[in-house]
């Protein structure tokens, strides 16, 4: 549902993406690990826009992103960001508003749903976040795991087909990436496609269908988790879960 | 070849000009007629004896002109309407077209007479030089040009006035001169050797006017520099100025001018000496003959310093009042202000090329030149190229726009001060530019932005004293107009003060309370 064919990005002269080219079915968790630097949220971030990327391909289903920035890149844009949520590292939940009013914002005034008919579904994600009885409170007394799980209610308000997670625990402390990693595994059950940029071993072990692991702007191996945990073939795999697991 | 090009170009610029002018001019002595009132414009801060509030009443104005207005207007059949303006903008209003006529005090110059219809003088002034009694060192004009001491004397003048011209003409390098707005003040600062000021030059019908107020000042020599106050049409206007020329020579002719300028104490031997003045009957009496016939005077108006409670209790209303229209000009500025300063941000930060341009280039000039010429600019240049806006409107305008631009870089930093996130977070759940801006940036810029627009919400309440060059009379013009003609410099100001006070306390309040709930916001 996803295909990624030869990314290549430069920032001035330094190379952040060499050609990745990489693909994601429908209904499955993509993991991205590799050390900081290696590119992943770039990656990730060029999927849905946030980042342009110089040359190589995008599809989304049947929609073309290409490098070429124009009226045609907008259009695909604007079709891709309708199909692709995205969850950040630092929630980047509006303060100025509710947690429910931050869940409806977009289901409201980009797809225009009725403002009752659209809270209604919001009550129903928050409560499968399990942040039902905050409802009504702003983003800035919640902690940082409960606003990572309004986050993601926000981004499943809009019923995207894939969810985009760009780091979504490395804010959060070992009890509350817990609480997100296991409505993100809830999600991966409900048969969610996710693509997943994450330092959280567990969730990639135990979640994920398939793992890529990206240095240094290229995927230095990918296979589904087993094989890349029990068996690592690449030098760089090893070095990254030798020391992740140090760490 | 050159040259001729240009000098086509300004023959057809000069014609345009003169065109400009000459079709607002046309017929004004008909548009009076029709309207059924002559406009004249004078400046109530001049004081006494020209024209003054009332010291009974405030709301009323007196003077010499007041009274030369309203015989002037009889004898052209119309009510006369008082407009009141900035002195030196006078013939800038009348070439807007607000007033048909100035006349307040302004000499008669060759300069005047090539720009304006001058009418034949109504009042014959001269200069008095005042000193203080005890100052045994300035005795006589000679004093001046050579002091004793070898020290050269200070002497205060009314800025850009007839005395200025005339010691820098008669006495150069030989007198230092120290220019005052107000003549009072001008006097004032003599008998309080203010800044070592030894003596003034005065207009002498102001200081007969005033003389019972400075006690300790006395007149040295004869008065000098003779000189005409006649009153301004727009040029062309032969019909009007005819009509006036021959309104003044019945007013000297039928003694109703003398009745004017004795009840100010402005009547004087020169004026006698033009020959043209009569007794009721039309009997040619000089003031020689009339002193040896005993003859005493109608009433004569006295300058009366008015101090203490009474002045606070008798003008403070009228201070209140203006400081209503204060708030009025501020209230609607500011909002405007803001508005266009969103705008401007917006097409700053976010719009295309040519957009971004134009918005930098209006806050660099806007923010590069002083309030009071943009006001001059919107009031007295729109009107060059067929735009009239009415003072009140220039004013809101004219502080809209230029607080606009501060505005402007306010909103820019709020919004920068918005994380990335927020935006990316919009972005990615398909919200166009337009909606994240309007639902997300700039909602919480707003409230970034709320205590330093406060601040400046008061900056504005001050900056709205600027208005009275365009005749606006807020609360502090209010202020130098009864300080001029009561004397209670003190007692009004502090008035003024806590009116001022009165009103940008409660914003200070306010944004407080603004900054303290946005903290609490923020924690929850």
């Amino acid at each position: 549902m996803i295909r990624l064919e030869n990314i290549c990005k430069k920032y001035g002269d330094t190379p952040v993406l060499r050609g990745v080219s990489m693909s994601v079915a429908r209904g499955e968790v993509c993991v991205l690990l590799g050390p900081s630097g290696g590119g992943k949220s770039t990656l990730l971030r060029a999927i849905n826009g946030l980042e342009t990327f110089d040359s190589g391909s995008i599809r989304v289903d049947s929609i073309e992103l290409g490098p070429t920035p124009g009226p045609a890149r907008d259009a695909a844009l604007f079709a891709i960001r309708r199909r692709v949520g995205m969850v950040f590292q630092q929630f980047n939940l509006f303060p100025h508003r509710t947690v429910l009013e931050n869940v409806i914002e977009a289901p409201v005034h980009v797809l225009k749903q009725k403002p009752d008919e659209a809270r209604a579904v919001a009550k129903e994600l928050l409560d499968r976040v399990g942040i039902l009885d905050k409802i009504d409170v702003r983003p800035a007394s919640l902690s940082g795991g409960q606003q990572q799980r309004v986050a993601i209610a926000r981004a499943l308000a809009m019923k995207p087909e894939v969810i985009l997670f760009d780091e979504p625990t490395s804010a959060l402390d070992p009890r509350m990436t817990n609480e997100v990693t296991g409505v993100m595994s809830d999600l991966a059950r409900s048969g969610q496609t996710m693509i997943v940029v994450t330092h959280a071993m567990s969730f990639a072990r135990n979640v994920a269908h398939q793992v890529h692991i990206l240095h240094a702007g290229t995927i230095a191996e990918s296979g589904p988790p087993e094989q890349i945990f029990e068996s690592p073939q690449n030098q760089i795999t090893k070095d990254f879960l030798n020391e992740a697991v140090v760490a | 070849m050159n040259r001729a090009v240009a000098g086509i170009a300004l023959a057809f610029a000069g014609l345009f000009l003169l065109n400009a002018s000459t079709a607002s001019a046309q017929d004004a002595l008909e548009k009076i007629r029709q309207r059924g009132s002559l406009v004249w414009g004078a400046d109530q801060e001049g004081g006494g004896p020209f024209i003054y509030p009332a010291a009974d009443d405030p709301t009323r104005l007196e003077g010499f002109e007041v009274e030369i207005a309203e015989y002037l207007a009889g004898k052209l059949g119309v009510k006369s309407q008082f407009q009141q303006g900035q002195w030196d903008k006078l013939p800038d209003l009348m070439d807007r077209g607000d007033i048909d006529i100035v006349l307040n005090g302004y000499e008669w110059t060759p300069n005047r007479a090539t720009r304006y219809g001058t009418s034949i003088p109504y009042y014959i002034y001269e200069l008095q030089l005042l000193a203080r009694k005890d100052d045994e060192s300035l005795r006589a004009w000679d004093d001046l040009a050579n002091p004793s001491d070898g020290e050269l004397k200070r002497v205060s003048v009314l800025g850009g006035s007839a005395a200025q011209s005339y010691l820098e003409s008669r006495y150069p390098d030989q007198v230092a001169i120290a220019n005052f707005d107000g003549a009072a003040d001008a006097m004032r600062a003599v008998e309080l050797q203010l800044d070592g000021i030894d003596a003034n030059l005065q207009d002498l019908p102001v200081w007969t006017f005033y003389q019972n107020g400075f006690p300790d000042l006395v007149p040295i020599g004869l008065p000098v520099g003779r000189g005409y106050y006649v009153i301004l049409t727009r040029s062309n206007e032969t019909a009007l100025l005819q009509q006036l020329n021959r309104a003044i020579i019945d007013g000297m002719l039928d003694g109703s001018l003398r009745r004017i300028y004795e009840k100010y104490r402005m009547w004087n031997l020169t004026q006698s000496e033009r020959g043209l003045d009569v007794d009721g009957k039309g009997n040619f009496s000089g003031d020689r003959i009339a002193r040896a016939a005993g003859e005493s005077g109608p009433d004569e108006q006295d300058f009366q310093a008015v101090r203490g409670w009474s002045v606070v209790m008798q003008r403070g209303g009228l201070l209140v009042w203006a400081a209503g229209l204060t708030i009025v000009l501020a209230v609607i500025s500011m909002p405007l202000a803001i508005l266009i300063g969103l705008v401007l941000a917006l097409c700053r930060m976010f719009g295309n090329g040519l957009l971004k341009f134009l918005a930098s280039l209006y806050i660099e000039v806007v923010r590069g030149t002083p309030l009071v010429l943009q006001l001059y600019v919107i009031f007295f240049l729109l009107p060059e190229i067929g735009i009239s806006i009415h003072a009140f409107w220039a004013a809101v305008i004219g502080l809209a726009v230029n607080y606009s631009a501060y505005e402007a870089e306010i909103y820019r930093a709020g919004i920068q001060a918005i994380p990335r996130g927020q935006m990316e977070a919009a972005t990615a759940l398909g919200m166009s530019r337009g909606l994240t801006l309007r639902r997300i940036v700039i909602p919480q810029a707003t409230r970034l932005v709320i205590p330093p627009m406060t601040n400046d919400f008061i900056a504005l309440f001050k900056d709205t004293a600027v208005c009275s060059v365009i005749t606006v009379v807020e609360l502090s013009k209010q202020y130098y107009i009864h300080a001029r003609s009561t004397g209670a410099i003190l007692e009004l100001g502090i008035v003024t003060a806590l009116l001022y006070m009165a009103m940008s306390y409660p914003l200070s309040l306010v944004a407080s309370h603004l900054e303290k709930r946005l903290a609490r916001e923020r924690r929850k």
